[in-house]
């Protein structure tokens, strides 16, 4: 596997690279970002970025000043890049204790079959994979750092005294989180979560049952909207609690009202993800790319004036990536917007039976088994065919993805849904414009200044400024 | 070049410990109350 950036462009060519766009020089794609007064120049393969009044943009690329402040750190971003792409290990397992699960949502990856008649872990299993876990990463992670355990579904609290148990047994190894439907979220299971510091991720996917039940119902036919806004009273003030809201053509339309009503039950965090069509029943309700696109946008600017009326911020966490990755690419947290993704190289997913798969969205699809914890040594698994098909996918080899100057801020995702749904690795996923608007929207935010509004507090904590060019160029 | 030319360019640098995927927030290294 290879950077796309190869130092030895500068010698194997006599161009001394001193103009934009021909011999050696650097290749900045002018980018419009939807500003009144403001283009992007973006080098894609370092993430590099300036933004550059309309009016001075030719100036600009023939500016020698501008070329030699990015040439001063071209190799620099080239690493930070490189090593963000190729350089990181596991840190993360999505760790699915049950097949089972109670809902029988219309675009869940895990195949109906498995989610009504599935198995759960013992007790016994899953503190068994947990030291399996425990010692592999003790050996590759660098001593006082955590891996992540990520109990996941299928509904995980089906199987909670398992999963209650291990975390008991490994509270100083691992942080750990659950994703929940919250159906099954009873006070003891609160008071057992939040006093254990685990992290909760609730789904729901509008704001009232109407919309929400759409999509998440039980196996009869019954939404849950209503339990689910019974968990999130009860964890109104837990700071480690948030909301994914699956976006749909079921529910795109109201994602302005959705934004309003996390808020106003005070959700920290939320997730508006775009419905990933991996299995054929989530296509039935795939949103158009970019009408998806406008009303994300007008949610993303409903939660911005939220927080400018009531200084409490609402941080819609896949936004925030993007923003993240534009002013700080190493920061960034998710791994689905990176090329490759973070499937088998920085997190991997455990099913039930001990199967490991590159990530949850692969469940289901046999073909992606890298094999078993309780059989296989991880090393092994990270370097089989299945999981080496994942990690190499790259965006260089997607059209249009490989022309494209904001690659690196979406990075094409996702592999399991451009596999089933388009046919093979090097095909892009079901959404293109979704990704484009947000990175446009996310520049010009940056354009005026205001990425602190819809990032989470101290995002800057443990990063350090490499570069800063305002005002005049000469 | 005018001096009037108006250039906003910035980045920060960090170690990567990018970990997450789309299914889960990992926003935060503690949760606890």
């Amino acid at each position: 596997m290879s950077s796309t950036f190869n130092s030895q462009t500068h010698v194997a060519a006599p161009s001394r690279g001193r103009y934009v766009n021909s011999g050696n020089g650097p290749a900045f794609a002018p980018v419009d970002i939807g500003h009144p007064a403001y283009m992007a120049l973006v080098q894609a393969d370092t993430a590099f970025w300036a933004l550059i009044r309309k009016n001075k943009l030719a100036e600009a690329l023939s500016s020698p000043a501008f070329i030699r402040a990015f040439r001063r750190e071209e190799k620099k971003f080239a690493r930070e890049m490189h090593t963000l792409r190729f350089g990181l290990k596991p840190s993360a397992v999505y760790f699915n204790p049950t097949e089972k699960c109670n809902l029988n949502c219309r675009y869940c990856y895990i195949p109906a079959a498995m989610r009504r008649n599935g198995e759960h872990m013992s007790a016994m299993q899953v503190l068994r994979a947990l030291a399996l876990l425990k010692k592999y990463f003790r050996a590759t992670l660098p001593s006082g750092s955590l891996p992540q355990i990520v109990f996941h579904g299928a509904e995980p609290m089906l199987n909670r005294e398992a999963v209650f148990a291990g975390i008991e047994r490994y509270a100083g190894d691992f942080r750990f989180g659950v994703q929940t439907n919250g159906t099954l979220l009873d006070d003891r299971a609160i008071a057992f979560l939040t006093g254990h510091g685990v992290g909760i991720g609730l789904s729901l996917d509008g704001p009232k049952p109407q919309i929400a039940d759409r999509t998440r119902q039980s196996w009869d036919g019954h939404g849950v909207f209503a339990q689910v806004k019974e968990a999130m009273t009860k964890l109104a003030g837990y700071p480690g609690y948030n909301v994914i809201c699956t976006v749909t053509s079921e529910n795109m339309r109201h994602l302005t009202s959705m934004v309003e009503f996390l808020h106003a039950m005070k959700a920290p965090a939320c997730m508006l993800n775009i419905v990933r069509c991996t299995l054929p029943p989530a296509r039935k309700v795939r949103p158009d790319d970019a009408s998806a696109a406008g009303y994300f946008l007008a949610a993303l600017k409903r939660s911005n004036e939220l927080y400018r009326r009531t200084g409490r911020k609402l941080v819609v966490a896949n936004f925030a990536n993007i923003v993240v990755s534009i002013v700080a690419p190493a920061a960034r947290r998710l791994m689905c917007d990176i090329s490759p993704c973070g499937g088998g190289r920085c997190f991997f997913a455990l099913a039930p039976n001990g199967d490991i798969f590159p990530c949850s969205e692969f469940i289901g699809l046999d073909h992606f088994t890298g094999g078993n914890l309780f059989r296989d040594p991880m090393d092994k698994i990270l370097e089989s065919a299945a999981f080496k098909e994942v990690t190499g996918r790259l965006v260089e080899n997607i059209e249009p993805c490989r022309h494209c100057a904001i690659r690196h801020f979406c990075g094409a995702p996702c592999p399991a849904e451009a596999h089933e749904v388009n046919g093979g690795m090097d095909r892009i996923g079901s959404f293109c414009e979704f990704y484009e608007e947000q990175v446009r929207y996310a520049f010009r935010i940056v354009a005026d200044g205001r990425e602190d509004e819809y990032l989470w507090d101290n995002w800057k904590n443990g990063t350090t400024p490499t570069f800063h060019l305002r005002g005049v160029l000469n | 070049m005018s001096k009037k030319t108006k250039a906003i360019a910035h980045r920060r640098s960090c170690k990567a410990q990018g970990t997450g995927l789309s299914h889960y927030i990992l926003m935060d290294k503690k949760a606890k109350k």
